[in-house]
C-alpha cells in the first residue's frame, strides 16, 4: 500500500455473500490501498452500511443468496456513489435499466478491478468541457 | 383496417366461395373442416391474401370466431407486423410457385402471442393460375418454451461455472498466501482467470463454436492488446470458427505464451518489444487446417529454459494431443516463435 496510490484511504463498500470470494476481494481492495467497508452479505446489511458510513465507491455482487442487489444499486445511485456490479452471469442478463453501469465478470482479475475502480473514483469533468464548447458555439 | 361495410362484403364473398367449394368438393371440405391440423385458405386474387376458409382447429388454436377472421388479411393474424424483413418473408412464401415453410409469431385473439410453423402451398386452377393458397399451422409454443428453458439452464450453468472458478481462485489465493511466493500465486490465478474467460466466451456462444479472433481478444486484453499508449501486438488473419475444446486449449496456450513474454520476452520489463500474431489457411489440399505464427521481437536475447515448465508442456503437449495439431515452439535468439498448425473451419458469418 502506498500513500501515492490513487486508492489510498478511499472508502469502498464491498457487497458479496460468498465468504471466500469476499475475503479475496477484501484483500485485493486492501492491496490497492482502499479502506474496505463491509463486506456486507445481504441487501439489508448493505443498506445499513450505506446509511452509517461515508462511502466513495462500491463493488456490488449481483446475486446475494438468491436476492438481486438492485435495491442497493438504486440507493447508491441516488446518493451519487459510483459502483460496479460483480457477477458470474453474462452482462446482458442484467435488467435493462442497469446495463449502463460497469460490470466486472467473475472471477475478478486484479488489473480489471483496479482499472474499473480508478474510473469510478475519477471525478467526472465532461460537463465542464461541454459547457465550454456550448459557450464557444453560441458566442459570435 | 377495412370498414364494417367492406368487411361484411368481403365476408359474403368468402362465404359464397366456401359454399362453392362445398358443392364441388363435398367430402374434402368436411375433412378439411374437421381435421386436427389447423388450416386456412386465402384468396390469391387479392393483394393482402384475405382468408376465405378457416377450419375449427385453426379457430381453436388462434382463439378467434370464424366471423372474426374470414375476409381479414393474412397479416392480421400476425398483428399487422411492420418489420419489413418479416413482411418480405411472408410475401415470398405466397409468391413462391412451390411449397414453402417458415415460422411466424401470430397474435391470438386474447392478445397472447403464439409461435407456429406455417406451411404455404399454392392452389392452381385448370389453366395453371394460382387462385388460392393453402396454409397449415403447427403450434410451436411448447417447442419455444423448451428452447427458452434450455437457454435459461445453460445460462445458470455458465453462471455456476464462473462462480465456482471464482471460489477456486479465492481458495487458492488464501491457501497459498504466505506459503508460496507471489509469482506462484499470480501464475496460478492467471491460469484460472484465462480458463474462466474462455468459459465465459463459450457460454455466451451457447457452447457452439467461437471465433479465433474473440479468443485472442479475450485472453490478450489484460496483456495490453488494445492499449493505445503502446502498441505491442499486431493480429491479422481470416476469422476461423473453433470448437469449444480447441477454443479452451488455445486460450490457455495464448495465456502461457503471453505470460512468458511478460516474464522473459518481448513484453518484459523495460523491453519495447512487439508480438506479431498472423494466421492463414494452409494451401489445398490441406485448406481445412490453419497455420498460426506467434512471433516475438524487440525483447531481450532469448535464453532457452533449462527445463520444461507447465507452460511449455501445455503449449507443446496440449495442442498436439487435444487438437490433432502440430506445435513448434522455438526459442530463437531474436524472439520466441510459436507455430501452430491445426484443423479449423472458415467463418461463414453468424
Amino acid at each position: 500500500m502506498s500513500l501515492n496510490s490513487p486508492f489510498f484511504d478511499r472508502r469502498v463498500l464491498l457487497v458479496e455473500d460468498e465468504m471466500l470470494v469476499a475475503w479475496l476481494l477484501e484483500d485485493m481492495l486492501a492491496d490497492l490501498g482502499c479502506s474496505v467497508i463491509g463486506p456486507a452479505s445481504s441487501v439489508n446489511q448493505a443498506l445499513a452500511m450505506i446509511d452509517a458510513e461515508a462511502i466513495d465507491a462500491a463493488v456490488l455482487d449481483l446475486n446475494l443468496n438468491g436476492r438481486m442487489s438492485y435495491p442497493v444499486a438504486d440507493v447508491l445511485a441516488a446518493h451519487g456513489v459510483p459502483f460496479v456490479f460483480a457477477t458470474g452471469y453474462d452482462k446482458d442478463t442484467l435488467l435493462e435499466d442497469y446495463r449502463t453501469f460497469p460490470v466486472l465478470q467473475k472471477p475478478i482479475q486484479r488489473s480489471e478491478l483496479s482499472e474499473t475502480l480508478a474510473q469510478l473514483l475519477t471525478p467526472q469533468k465532461p460537463s465542464v468541457e461541454s459547457a465550454i464548447v456550448v459557450i464557444g458555439e453560441t458566442s459570435p | 383496417m377495412p370498414s364494417e361495410d367492406n368487411k361484411s362484403k368481403e365476408q359474403q364473398t368468402a362465404e359464397s366461395e366456401v359454399e362453392s367449394f362445398r358443392k364441388d368438393l363435398g367430402p374434402f371440405v368436411v375433412a378439411a373442416e374437421t381435421t386436427r391440423m389447423a388450416m386456412v385458405f386465402t384468396d390469391a386474387k387479392e393483394a393482402n391474401h384475405p382468408l376465405i376458409f378457416a377450419n375449427d382447429s385453426f379457430l381453436s388454436l388462434a382463439g378467434y370466431d370464424r366471423e372474426e377472421v374470414l375476409g381479414q388479411s393474412f397479416d392480421f393474424l400476425m398483428g399487422h407486423p411492420t418489420d419489413p424483413e418479416e413482411l418480405a418473408r411472408v410475401e415470398a412464401a405466397f409468391a413462391g410457385s412451390s411449397e414453402s415453410e417458415f415460422e411466424i409469431c401470430f397474435r391470438r385473439q386474447a392478445g397472447s402471442m403464439l409461435w407456429a410453423a406455417v406451411f404455404i402451398s399454392p392452389i392452381l386452377d385448370k389453366t395453371g393460375d394460382v387462385v388460392q393458397h393453402f396454409a397449415s399451422f403447427v403450434d410451436l409454443s411448447e417447442h419455444k418454451q423448451e428452447e427458452d428453458r434450455l437457454r435459461f439452464l445453460l445460462g445458470e450453468l455458465n453462471h455456476r461455472t464462473q462462480n465456482t472458478l471464482a471460489t477456486v481462485q479465492a481458495i487458492a489465493v488464501q491457501t497459498l498466501r504466505g506459503a508460496a511466493n507471489k509469482e506462484v500465486v499470480d501464475a496460478f490465478e492467471g491460469r484460472i482467470l484465462a480458463l474462466s474467460k474462455a468459459h465465459s466466451l463459450l457460454g455466451r456462444k451457447h457452447w457452439e463454436t467461437v471465433s479465433l479472433r474473440d479468443v485472442i481478444d479475450q485472453i490478450l486484453q489484460p496483456f495490453g492488446l488494445n492499449d493505445r499508449r503502446a502498441i505491442r501486438f499486431s493480429v491479422a488473419g481470416d476469422d476461423f470458427r473453433l470448437q469449444p475444446k480447441a477454443a479452451l486449449t488455445l486460450a490457455m496456450v495464448f495465456h502461457e505464451l503471453a505470460t512468458n513474454a511478460v516474464k522473459h520476452g518481448a513484453l518484459s520489463n523495460g523491453a519495447a518489444g512487439k508480438i506479431d500474431i498472423v494466421w492463414h489457411a494452409e494451401p489445398p489440399p490441406q485448406s481445412d487446417r490453419m497455420r498460426l505464427r506467434w512471433q516475438e521481437s524487440g525483447g531481450p536475447p532469448v535464453v532457452p529454459p533449462g527445463r520444461k515448465g507447465f507452460g511449455s508442456r501445455l503449449i507443446e503437449g496440449g495442442l498436439a494431443q487435444d487438437l490433432a495439431g502440430e506445435v513448434h515452439l522455438d526459442y530463437e535468439p531474436l524472439g520466441v516463435v510459436c507455430q501452430i498448425i491445426m484443423p479449423v473451419r472458415l467463418q461463414v458469418g453468424e
